[in-house]
């Protein structure tokens, strides 16, 4: 921790936060303009004489088209204008992936259905006209003849043998490819160990579901070259390049928008088809066209997440200490390859906070007649802690140990760090087990655990489960993503310039989503440059007013962003004093810029406003000679490596033995995120992500009926995320260790909620039930799995086969995602 | 845009008589358009949002005749007689109201897509009168969804908001009336 630039303002000793600096929790400046109904969304931007289009969708899982009449759709009275798959062939290339599976080929995915559509929901046909009432009912009078093919559904069943293989033309499998990583050597210690814990975990589709649906906006001016693009996106320069390529433009060409957005969570990663096609429409027709996406639509054309299977196994001595650990998993990836794409890091952080020598962690992309897969809030760790987690209870019960002395005993320790995992991981730095006691203590274990099993009066039982947890934030490099072939980078940009109000502006290609970028990056900057606050502005996520970039994703944005904002801070600061400097007849050393002045420090009177310093460098008028005009500076950053944000999560329930109902009752995070910069902006990312967390263990699952191929329920009415009177009570306490690897000592905080709540919750409940033998597997969990497990007593060896891994020498080290 | 634009296909228009915070306006309205797409594309009233159109997200929720109601599943024409309060309406004299700066405060938002429709949603249970609980709160809300801040500080603002001020209850130019009784429309399936 020795590159540290400031001590931890989360730490009472530390001094206190400037007002509006780093630290202080001050009024978002988002909130003003969302509260009055001024935001803009993109369904809000309305350009004249815009047209509206609607998209014809396969509605099955698996069909070759094969024909397509739209006469009569064209026929229609304010029908404007028909695509479909030969018009788009011939006009595009296929969409491009930002984030590709290592070793797989690229799948040729156009906006609209070639020959063969390979999931419900993919577009065949996209109509545009005066209103989005005609375009659907234009919808209508499309004749569409579809020949049905055979397909599936489940992921292990596409990969037995003689599955229909979606993509023959690129692969004589529905393998996409497999990417294994690992040290030393687990196979033998496996079969040294005293015991072997292992299963094969289920882990349930769900989806994002941000409020705000995809919305897209296109608008071409063909003597000008210029497709202004206003669109629903966290990455606004990343689709700016994505539509180039696809619409066959140059870059320069594609000016991309994205206003407010009403929330993300990696869904809004990247190009979706209906971008592409509006934007082809728009420069057919020269006219600006809209596509706001239905929740129908959205729930079947947008990306779905989580999907896998991971055959886990812990093997440990007779102590109770880890010796190795490996995860073969199959990961779902849908009908094709969305912009991000299947989870990658199960792998990264496969083996949690615990120490492993050995490790072995093997991914298979799997492609199935679904819904693709995309990124979503978490990325692979709450599936992978998911596994690890309940099998270290397991190895608590089965060896007769305290499972909360058995996670401290195998925890990397503080004083190890910075380590690397058997995958590549470096942690760089924190007191994992600190969070672990601290979680232990609030929710009450010692004294639950000396309590015993005595049923409460209502019967139930009681029960605490723990888990702990790593969280990845930022990336490791672009170094690594290179390696993995990713087409983005791990720094941010910023530009920051003066105006003559005396205030700053500053540019970001990172959108506006909920993450309080434009509060938080204020402000670094007021803290850094010594400048009120309130006279910061933040424009955000327009390409053609900002900076290339990288985007708002993999909880990046601040811990990137911040040695960006600092840096152009400190410059422009510089040049204030100099200019400062000369016009109050100073030394630079013995000014100081404060509110919205620079004044000398030994005496106030001597001053000047920020405004007149400001306006000189903008006129170049009175400015020293040798000073260049100007108040700017455009900044980079690239951290040094990931950080690992860490913690752990003790959920208190009651459960019923009779029936298999239960409740959490309590529910206590212990997080640390580093450096904090606004405390109440942390917590609401933290609770966010857990209101997400417990949909996806206890209520969310899109289920697919296997024999139709159908999305059975895909409506807001039939897909359980909580409301405000269904999420349990949570604590939320904090460690506050700085990581040496990013400016301020920052962790990322945007995921870490995600990870625990299946863990905790159900390790709680197979500890309420120890004594029926209750082990969980299976995400969601349920009352009615509860009750089978409670049937059958034990739920070992219920599954047919495992994921072996595949033989041969263990990857070097790892290379990380 | 249908009804506007000038090439738009020729559908019956049904002319309707409403008050929309505060201002009473008389429209030609196609009878298949719903109050949120009224709101937003023909007024011009962005803040309604629309997540669902099914009912279920609370997205488009406003107030009719005091009672919170989601615009998805009501047609403009039954506006006719009525009056609405969309989020337009709520901030005083360019400031916040103090339902809006509860929100601000306790940081009740974070992409802000659905705050309308629980600022909305609590604005009319403040025309039912009384000072809910927390538990109230969270059931009375639980017809708008959020999907970014796990709703404790949305609870928490409107709780304020109520203790701040109890005697909320029954002013009521913009909405016209007084206590409705009913059950509540934001209550929401399971
Ligand atoms: S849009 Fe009206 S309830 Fe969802
Ligand atoms: S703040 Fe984003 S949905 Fe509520």
């Amino acid at each position: 921790m020795t590159t540290l630039e400031r001590p931890s303002v989360a730490d009472d000793t530390g001094p206190a936060p400037r007002p509006g600096g780093i630290g202080a929790s001050v009024p978002r400046k988002e909130d003003d303009r969302l509260l009055r109904g001024d935001g803009r969304f993109t369904d809000d931007v309305e350009p004249a004489r815009v047209l509206h289009m609607a998209v014809a969708r396969c509605p099955y899982p698996h069909a070759r088209i094969v024909r397509v009449d739209a006469t009569a759709a064209r026929a229609l009275d304010g029908v404007k204008h028909v695509l479909t798959g030969p018009d788009v062939r011939a006009a595009t290339e296929p969409l491009t992936v930002l984030r590709p599976v290592p070793g797989a080929p690229q799948l040729p995915y156009y906006a609209l259905a070639q020959d063969v559509a390979t999931h419900e929901g993919q577009p065949v046909v996209s109509v545009v006209a005066t209103s989005r009432h005609v375009a659907e009912d234009a919808l209508e009078l499309l004749d569409i003849e579809y020949e049905p093919l055979p397909h599936v559904v489940d992921v292990l069943a596409a990969l037995e043998p003689g599955a229909p293989v979606l993509h023959p033309s690129v692969l004589d499998s529905n393998l996409m490819a497999a990417n294994s990583d690992g040290s030393g050597d687990p196979e033998a210690r496996m079969r040294e160990a005293a015991l072997v814990v292992e299963d094969q975990f289920r882990i349930n589709r769900v989806t994002a579901l941000p409020m705000e649906t995809r919305a897209v906006v296109a608008e071409w001016r063909p003597g000008a070259r210029e497709l202004t693009v206003h669109a629903s996106t966290q990455v606004p320069h990343l689709i700016r390049k994505q539509l180039a390529a696809s619409l066959r433009l140059q870059e320069s060409d594609v000016r991309a928008v994205a206003s407010d957005v009403g929330g993300g969570f990696g869904l809004k990663l990247g190009v979706f088809p209906e971008d592409v096609l509006a934007c082809l429409h728009a420069m057919a027709l020269r006219r600006p066209v809209k596509w706001v996406e239905d929740r129908a639509e959205h729930f079947r054309a947008s990306t779905h997440a989580r999907e896998s299977v991971h055959d886990f196994r812990i093997a440990a001595d007779a102590d109770g200490r880890i010796m190795a650990m490996t995860d073969v998993y199959a990961t779902d990836m849908g009908g094709w390859n969305s912009p991000f794409g299947s989870a990658q890091l199960s792998s990264v952080v496969m083996n949690g906070p615990y120490r492993v020598e050995h490790g072995y962690a093997e991914r298979r992309v799997t492609l199935t007649n679904k819904t693709p897969i995309g990124a979503y809030r978490g990325y692979g760790q709450p599936e992978v802690n998911f596994a690890y987690e309940l099998l270290m209870d397991r190895l608590a019960r089965r060896l007769d140990l305290d499972p909360v002395e058995l996670r401290a005993m195998n925890m990397v320790k503080a004083a190890d760090l910075p380590w690397k995992n058997p995958t590549g991981a470096v942690y760089d730095s924190g007191d994992y087990e600190k969070c672990l006691r601290m979680a232990a203590e609030a929710i009450g274990w010692d004294a639950h655990r000396a309590a015993g099993r005595t049923p409460r009066a209502d019967g139930r039982l009681m029960g605490i489960g723990f888990s702990s947890f790593v969280e990845r934030t930022g990336y490791a490099s672009a170094r690594f993503l290179a390696r993995r072939g990713s087409q983005f980078g791990a720094h941010e940009s910023v530009t920051l310039r003066a105006n003559r109000s005396g205030g700053l502006d500053l540019y970001t290609g990172v959108s506006t989503m909920g993450q309080s970028s434009e509060t938080a990056f204020a402000q670094v900057i007021s803290d850094v440059f010594g400048i009120d606050y309130d006279a910061v502005r933040v424009h955000a996520g327009d390409t053609g007013a900002s900076p290339l970039n990288t985007g708002a994703f993999a909880s990046r944005t601040m811990i990137a962003a911040a040695g960006a904002l600092k840096a152009a801070s400190e410059e422009l600061a510089e040049k204030t004093l100099r200019l400062a400097a000369w016009r109050l007849e100073s030394d630079a050393a013995l000014l100081e810029i404060t509110g919205s002045v620079v004044r000398r420090r030994d005496d106030e009177t001597v001053q000047v406003s920020l405004a007149e310093v400001f306006t000189s460098a903008i006129t170049g008028q009175g400015i020293p000679p040798g000073e260049e005009p100007g108040m700017e500076s455009t900044s980079h950053f690239e951290p040094s490596d990931a950080a690992y944000s860490f913690g752990t999560a003790a959920a208190l329930v009651s459960v019923d033995p009779g029936t298999g109902e239960f409740t959490v009752e309590r529910f206590v995070l212990v997080h640390d995120a580093g450096t904090v910069v606004n405390q109440k902006i942390v917590d609401g990312q933290v609770r966010g992500a857990l209101a997400q967390g417990f949909g996806a263990a206890l209520t969310e699952e899109l289920r697919y009926d296997p024999d139709t191929g159908q999305l059975v329920n895909g409506s807001m009415v039939d897909y359980f995320v909580p409301t405000a009177a269904d999420l349990p009570p949570i604590e939320l306490l904090h460690t506050s260790v700085p990581s040496p690897v990013t400016t301020f000592g920052l962790r990322g905080v945007g995921e870490a909620g995600t990870i625990p709540p299946g863990a905790a919750v159900a390790n709680g409940i197979c500890d309420a039930l120890a004594d029926f033998g209750v082990e969980l597997n299976t995400l969601p969990i349920t009352a009615e799995s509860i009750w089978r497990a409670l049937s059958r007593r034990a739920v070992q060896d219920d599954h047919e086969g495992t994921l072996a891994p595949t033989p041969g020498d263990l990857p070097d080290g790892g290379t990380g995602y | 845009m249908t009804g506007l634009a000038p090439d738009v296909q020729r559908e019956e228009l049904v002319e309707t008589t409403t008050t929309v915070n505060g201002e009473p306006i008389t429209v030609a309205v196609p009878p298949r358009l719903h109050v949120a797409d009224f709101l937003r594309q023909h007024l011009g009233l962005t803040g309604t949002h629309v997540g669902c159109e099914q009912g279920a997200c609370g997205m488009c929720t406003v107030v009719v005749d005091g009672e919170a109601v989601k615009s998805c599943l009501m047609f403009a024409v039954q506006l006719d007689g009525r009056n609405v309060q969309t989020v337009e309406s709520l901030a005083e004299d360019d400031q916040l109201n103090p339902l809006q700066q509860a929100f601000k405060d306790e940081h009740a938002l974070q992409c802000g897509f659905c705050s309308p429709g629980f600022l909305m949603t609590a604005t009319a249970l403040a025309n039912q009168g009384g000072c809910p609980s927390r538990e109230e709160i969270r059931e009375e809300i639980a017809g708008v969804l959020c999907r970014c801040t796990g709703y404790e500080n949305i609870v928490t603002a409107i709780e304020r908001w109520f203790a701040e001020s109890p005697q909320r209850a029954v002013d009521d130019d913009a909405t016209g009336l007084t206590t409705p009784t009913g059950p509540s429309t934001t209550g929401r399936r399971r």
